[in-house]
């Protein structure tokens, strides 16, 4: 019982950082029907700059996390205008794929290049370590944490799709671009901020998530499969199938591991495919490119 | 101020008319010129053999990656799994049971076959960015299995030991590496003339029509996805023994040959060569890997950062690779002859 | 009179909206019959639903008996259910040419094979050639689709119907879209269509239907309205009610 609470507390907040780097990646395929391999890589440059920001530059966590996000963001929005742009439309596939791919190992490359290919932490403030009660059990502070960060961005996206004008506007164009566009929405300016959004929510993703997936040149590589999966189960655009994917995934890869330790990611892969067979479009019907 | 849809619909109308496959392939010119260029190779470069090697057996795989991409557009960065599973397979053959280099490219091919195939028909129902995925799954899978069965392959270690028997019992695999590079050109060559026939055939006719527009072929009564996992195995037979091929003229196998590193510098080089006209395969690796010999890049993460570089650059200034470039010359230095013809 | 579609009851609604709605109709082999009604009918929709592109709600579906309900449309056209769209979709990458042998292939179950060449099999290039020829369009032979006049992709697409060896034929509009130079070749090539054949054609053109339509069919807001002969359709008021009250504009 006592493995089962632990598996459950680890793949809950696992799942949460894999919610909130992926729904990014979710919204900006549904949105602007582009397949951005590059979004491991964004996460992974949020929790670089933050790791940089605690341990050289003395930041504490809080504004460490408020850096990374916000110099990750800057860094990708001339990205969006010169790169992406060109590229959106699902009649580009194999352009975004290259495209991305290429800005990956670029960016994999450079923070080899300015980092060193050794494991980065980002060490946590007081208040995140040790353990808090909930009821007879124990967890982990900075699972709660992490879990607690999760809840509360599905929440405000929630809010922010349903609530604001952005949201309407955004979700219009999702649903039917062509008359988005002649209702007068601005969409050039929707796929910025949409494309911000995606960018910060992994960065924060990455710098949250340090101790899940830890940081290294290759984090970008490594785990931009498990980002694709969380987004082809949820269903493409829906920030609610996200959800409920990345915890899905979150909770088998986590027990995989605890459970079947030798077979552990034979296990989840396998699982994966047999999912996608049974439910094609994901558990929520989105708009796969 | 554009939005999605007009923008994909921009680009079906801009999409220039392409000219059929029967301009788009070098015809009977070739793969003699292929198997020409390789034979002076052979000769002009003695001391370059490994590489020479290396980018024959490459080819190959990157032919298969065009069977699948180019002619049947099947986005996939896992075709690496299918490299990896008929290297091992041959590498396991040759240690266990039977050395003989066919019998290893058999085995790979075989292999390579089988795994297509089986997942084929597993992941195939989807496209995008969910297959795209899934053929990823499929690489970590095979890597997964490798390094686990330990006892088979060898682990992390890699697989080693691979000691091919003399090529028809006359041509042994020499020191200096001419039995190799001649027995990969030769099953280079080979795989061309082989591929060239099936996409001539009424199937790769078929599998264009499921490329460009698979309601279309269910409207003729034909089934989309029978069509792609039948490519995708055809092609998993291709890299099975491009992976055999390259066990048996290393003599070594490891993890990274079923990895996705190697399945995207295969598309890398497909991209560079040009998709869609199988001579496009071995001009883009022929580039690529000569390209890399000179620069002599050590460090993998340099080496990294130069072919992101060199995918951004292409899909900004040159979207149809090399092939694409030596056409439309062709096309300007047609011109003045005669009147241009529909496309090329 | 061999009953070649026998369409019962066939209904679709889409949530709570009621698309199509009891439509039954037969065609006989020889049958000329013009499927009719303003736009919104539900004509495409019956098609659809006939060619087993979207699943009914009710009703059922037998092509020469057989019932095909609930086969998936690829099968439905193996088994003679052939169609043409309203809006020309062909290969544009391959020549015309290359269209007739892929459909006489398909048809013939030969596109397995890996190695064999298409221009040696037996049989191909004699079947390819007359269906050419019996829509002019010889000359055209190795042009590539996407470089085709409008008028010759719609020949083309009939062509490639005939090419499948049809029991039912359903043509979507056949002259839609086609300058009227061009569309006389089109005329004649229905015209000249196989006399077991069974045609079903939906088309706005008033002209044509009468040239054609040994029967018409008329559908409005989902529901089949009438059907009978030229003569009769356009004596009955409800047809021109639904027409002619509602101020349809020609095309």
């Amino acid at each position: 019982m006592e493995t089962m609470f632990g598996i459950a507390v680890d793949g809950v907040a696992y799942g949460m950082i894999l919610f909130i780097i992926s729904v990014g990646l979710s919204v900006t395929l549904g949105l602007m029907r582009v397949v951005n391999l590059a979004h491991g890589a964004f996460a992974m440059v949020g929790g670089y700059v933050a790791s940089y920001a605690a341990q050289s530059a003395g930041l504490p966590y809080g504004l460490a996390l408020v850096a990374a996000v916000a110099l990750t963001v800057l860094a990708t929005l001339p990205l969006e205008r010169l790169l992406y742009r060109r590229i959106y439309g699902s009649a580009n596939e194999l352009a975004q794929v290259l495209l991305t791919i290429g800005l990956t190992f670029v960016i994999v490359a450079g923070i080899n290049y300015l980092f060193g290919p050794t494991l980065k932490r980002i060490p946590l403030p007081e208040m995140l370590t040790g353990t808090v009660q909930l009821g007879p059990k124990a967890i982990p502070t900075h699972r709660a944490f992490v879990i607690v960060a999760g809840a509360a961005t599905l929440l405000g996206l929630w809010w922010l799709l349903e609530r604001t004008d952005f949201g309407i506007r955004l979700r219009a164009a999702v649903d039917d671009p062509a008359m988005a566009a002649a209702l007068g929405i601005r969409t050039e300016r929707l796929y910025l901020a949409t494309f911000a959004l995606g960018t910060g929510l992994a960065a924060l993703g990455g710098v949250l998530g340090a101790e899940l997936l830890p940081l290294e040149p290759y984090y970008a590589i490594r785990y931009i499969v498990l980002f694709l999966a969380v987004v082809a189960v949820g269903g493409a655009g829906s920030i609610f199938g996200s959800a409920v994917a990345a915890l899905a995934l979150g909770i088998v890869d986590t027990a995989g591991k605890y459970l079947i330790p030798n077979f552990g990611e034979f296990f989840f892969y396998a699982a994966l495919i047999l999912i996608l067979f049974r439910w094609p479009h994901g558990f929520f019907k989105g708009r796969t490119a | 101020m554009t939005s999605v849809a007009e923008r994909d619909g921009k680009a079906d109308r801009m999409a220039k008319p392409i000219p059929p496959v029967g301009r788009r392939d070098l015809g009977w010119l070739g793969i003699p010129l292929v198997a020409g260029v390789g034979l002076a190779a052979f000769w002009l470069l003695p001391d370059d053999l490994a590489l020479l090697t290396r980018i024959a057996a490459s080819a190959l795989f990157v032919l298969s990656l065009d069977l699948v991409l180019g002619y049947g557009g099947i986005a996939t960065l896992g075709q690496a799994a299918m490299f990896g599973t008929g290297a091992y397979a041959a590498g396991i053959v040759a240690v266990n049971w039977n050395n003989d280099p066919f019998v290893m490219l058999a085995a790979g091919g075989l292999a390579g076959g089988l795994i297509a195939l089986a997942t084929g028909a597993l992941i195939l129902h989807a496209r995008g960015l969910t297959l795209l995925m899934l053929t990823i799954a499929v690489g970590q899978i095979v890597q997964e299995v490798a390094n686990k069965a330990r006892d088979w392959t060898g682990g992390s270690d890699g697989l080693s030991g691979i000691d091919p028997a003399p090529v028809l019992g006359l041509f042994r695999f020499d020191m200096f590496g001419r039995t190799s590079y001649l027995f990969a050109l030769a099953v280079l060559v080979a795989g061309l003339l082989v591929a060239r026939r099936i996409v001539r055939s009424p199937f790769g006719l078929a599998c264009r029509g499921v490329k460009e527009d698979p309601l279309r072929i269910s409207a003729i009564g034909g089934s989309p996805k029978s069509y792609l996992v039948a490519l995708y195995g055809v092609a998993g037979v291709f890299a099975g023994v491009a992976g055999a091929l390259t066990a048996v003229t290393s003599g070594i196998v490891g993890l990274d040959s079923a990895g996705f590193p190697w399945s995207a510098e295969a598309l890398v080089m497909l991209v560079l060569g040009g998709t869609g006209r199988l001579y496009g395969a071995v001009i883009g690796t022929a580039a690529f890997m000569g390209i890399h010999h000179i620069l002599a890049a050590s460090d993998p993460f340099h080496w990294m950062g130069f072919i992101g570089l060199f995918l951004i650059g292409i899909v900004l200034f040159l979207p149809g690779g090399i092939a694409s470039g030596v056409e439309r010359l062709g096309g300007l230095l047609r011109r003045p002859a005669g009147k241009g013809e529909g496309g090329a | 009179m061999t009953k070649l579609l026998e369409v019962e009851g066939l209904s679709k609604n889409f949530g709570g909206l009621q698309v199509s709605s009891d439509i039954s109709m037969t065609l006989n082999a020889g049958d000329r019959c013009a499927l009719i009604g303003p736009n919104g009918a539900g004509k495409t929709t019956f098609v659809n639903l006939v060619t087993g592109v979207i699943p009914p709600s009710a009703g059922t579906i037998r092509l020469d008996g057989r019932d095909i309900t609930k086969l998936p449309a690829a099968e439905r056209v193996r088994l003679g259910l052939i169609r043409s769209f309203q809006v020309a979709r062909l290969f544009k990458s391959m020549t015309v040419r290359e269209h007739l042998e892929l459909a006489v292939l398909q048809r013939d179950r030969r596109t397995f094979r890996l190695f064999a060449s298409v221009a040696r099999v037996a049989g191909l290039a004699d079947e390819v050639a007359g269906l050419l020829d019996g829509m002019g369009l010889t000359h055209a032979a190795h042009t590539p689709v996407g470089s085709l006049a409008y008028g010759q992709q719609r020949l083309l697409e009939i062509a490639l119907a005939l090419a499948m060896k049809p029991k039912v034929l359903i043509l979507d509009e056949p002259a839609a879209g086609v300058p009227h130079s061009e569309s006389q070749r089109i005329l004649d090539a229905i015209d000249r269509l196989p006399k077991d054949l069974a045609v079903l054609m939906i088309e706005h053109d008033m002209d044509l239907v009468f040239r054609f339509a040994k029967t018409i069919v008329v559908l409005a807001q989902g529901q089949l309205l009438c059907s009978g002969t030229a003569r009769e359709i356009v004596a009955d008021p409800r047809v021109r009610e639904v027409y002619l009250g509602s101020r349809a504009h020609a095309h």
